[in-house]
């Protein structure tokens, strides 16, 4: 089994009330949420996704005092950041991470800004290993943009997250490009989640829509690919030739046949977009990384093992576990499908070369109270 | 093997005439005052791919523009499209992959191929 360190790129931090939310809004976004009699409050998340049966998480995960999954750091910590040498955890949100689900853009642009601070004020100052990442609305580009500028100082504020898609387009469409032009300027690679299918954006499936989170679920890549297939035809990278792009729960076995789809068509398409210089495959070894979980499962594990490596993924793969929701992916059981010689590079080295981080730095430590940058 | 194809003036400005010579189908090219010979062999699927659409070449400098050099004649497969530029044969994709060039001189108002050799610089 794998015992080195390891950096999780996917871990779903929670929040318990929408109080703890609303205290981070401005003054008028309180008053506009808050306190509407019987009613309630204004909901702060999307929540037309699919429901799960088994519920979304991890039944143990739950805290022994009580709260959501995710929602208590000292559950966290015995869980998943001292069951393992974790060195670096990258949050990534829960049910907030769907904020450009919402409707209302000048709401959304408000709750992940709020998020954000919750984040920061909430999380990073309890463990020097717990990185977040920076959630925008993207139905305002140009918000999003001045929110990533607005963390671009902090160095615990390690990326730039997109889930749902608030326009019928990729994420390539230069609508979003001011996102990423902030992004390069701050020097924080893109983070595309899996997941948005059946919130409140366009469809994540092609052909038509699903009916079950089964469904869903086993096409969750779809949309994925059809965000990687739109930055690399609209020329992102040449645009932004320093941008680092993460698809984070996409899955990966699929890489290897959308991109030779992808080079081949490219060599009979090209003069449709000229400002695509070289071939998929070279942007995407250069450009792209790609979190671990859901790894397919092969009935040959050298089938997966020979498949990924044709596309070298073994350098683009980092580890993710997705704690704590129901399909996390363990770091012991990832050490029996993924060969020996991979581990080190995948549980560690990949992500200090995707987030610009030298080994040497992430040094193992007891976690401890501390103040956040 | 030097090989007369016809008088310079017998051939229509921007469309391949295709001959055959020293047992090759070769597809002969004016471009204004210029010549061009390629094989009538794409590599990708052995289409003939002088039958195909003729253009400059076109090139970006950056996302949604589209820039037309008319200096570089470029021929797309008609299976498939892959294009590939006259002057060097080299796929607009990959300078590594490339249709056959022939040599072409013009001498006394004719047009020479030479068979069996490649361009200087190919």
């Amino acid at each position: 089994m794998y015992s080195g360190p390891v950096i999780d790129c996917d871990v779903h931090q929670a929040r318990n009330t929408d109080a703890e939310l609303i205290d981070y809004l401005s003054r008028g976004w309180r008053e506009y949420v808050a306190d509407r009699g019987p009613a309630g409050n204004v909901p702060l998340t999307v929540q037309d996704g699919f429901p799960n049966p088994h519920g979304f998480m991890r039944a143990d995960t739950y805290p022994k005092d009580g709260g959501e999954p995710g929602s208590d750091y000292a559950t966290m910590r015995e869980q998943l950041l001292d069951a393992a040498d974790v060195r670096r955890a990258i949050l990534t949100f829960g049910d907030d991470s769907h904020v450009a689900g919402h409707h209302n853009p000048y709401f959304a642009n408000e709750l992940a800004r709020a998020t954000n601070d919750w984040s920061i004020e909430r999380w990073l100052g309890k463990d020097p290993r717990l990185l977040s990442s920076i959630l925008v609305g993207a139905q305002l580009p140009e918000l999003a943009a001045a929110e990533i500028r607005r963390h671009a100082a902090n160095s615990r504020m390690v990326q730039v997250m997109l889930v749902d898609n608030p326009f019928n387009y990729g994420f390539g469409h230069p609508v979003f490009h001011p996102i990423y032009a902030a992004a390069e300027e701050a020097g924080k690679p893109v983070a595309i989640h899996g997941g948005a299918g059946g919130w409140a954006n366009p469809a994540s499936t092609g052909g038509g829509s699903v009916n079950t989170y089964f469904e869903t679920h086993v096409l969750w890549p779809q949309a994925i690919q059809t965000h990687l297939v739109s930055f690399i035809a609209h020329g992102v990278f040449e645009k932004y030739p320093r941008l680092r792009l993460v698809l984070i729960e996409g899955g990966s076995a699929w890489i290897p046949s959308l991109l030779w789809r992808f080079d081949t068509e490219y060599k009979g398409l090209r003069r449709e977009v000229p400002w695509v210089k070289r071939l998929p495959s070279e942007y995407f070894a250069e450009h792209v990384w790609v979190t671990t979980q859901p790894l397919e499962i092969a009935p040959k594990r050298e089938d997966a093992v020979a498949l990924l490596h044709s596309m070298n993924l073994e350098d683009r793969l980092v580890y993710s576990s997705d704690y704590p929701h129901w399909d996390a992916d363990e770091i012991d059981y990832l050490s029996t499908r993924l060969p020996s010689e991979w581990q080190r590079r995948i549980f560690f080295d990949n992500a200090c070369r995707l987030y610009g981080w030298k080994p040497e730095d992430l040094t193992k430590q007891p976690a401890a109270a501390t103040t956040a940058s | 093997m030097t090989v007369d194809v016809g008088a310079i003036s017998e051939f229509e400005d921007r469309q391949f005439r295709i001959v055959s010579a020293g047992g090759h189908e070769i597809g002969v090219l004016r471009w204004s005052e210029r010549f061009f010979a390629v094989h009538n062999r794409c590599p990708h699927q052995k289409g003939p791919v002088c039958l195909g659409v003729l253009s400059g070449r076109l090139g970006s400098s950056s996302p949604g523009s589209m820039e037309l050099d008319e200096s570089r004649p470029v021929v797309a497969c008609p299976w498939h499209g892959w294009e590939f530029e006259l002057e060097s044969g080299r796929a607009v994709w990959d300078p590594g992959y490339a249709i056959k060039t022939v040599p072409v001189k013009l001498e006394a108002g004719r047009v020479l191929l030479e068979v069996g050799k490649r361009r200087a610089g190919d």
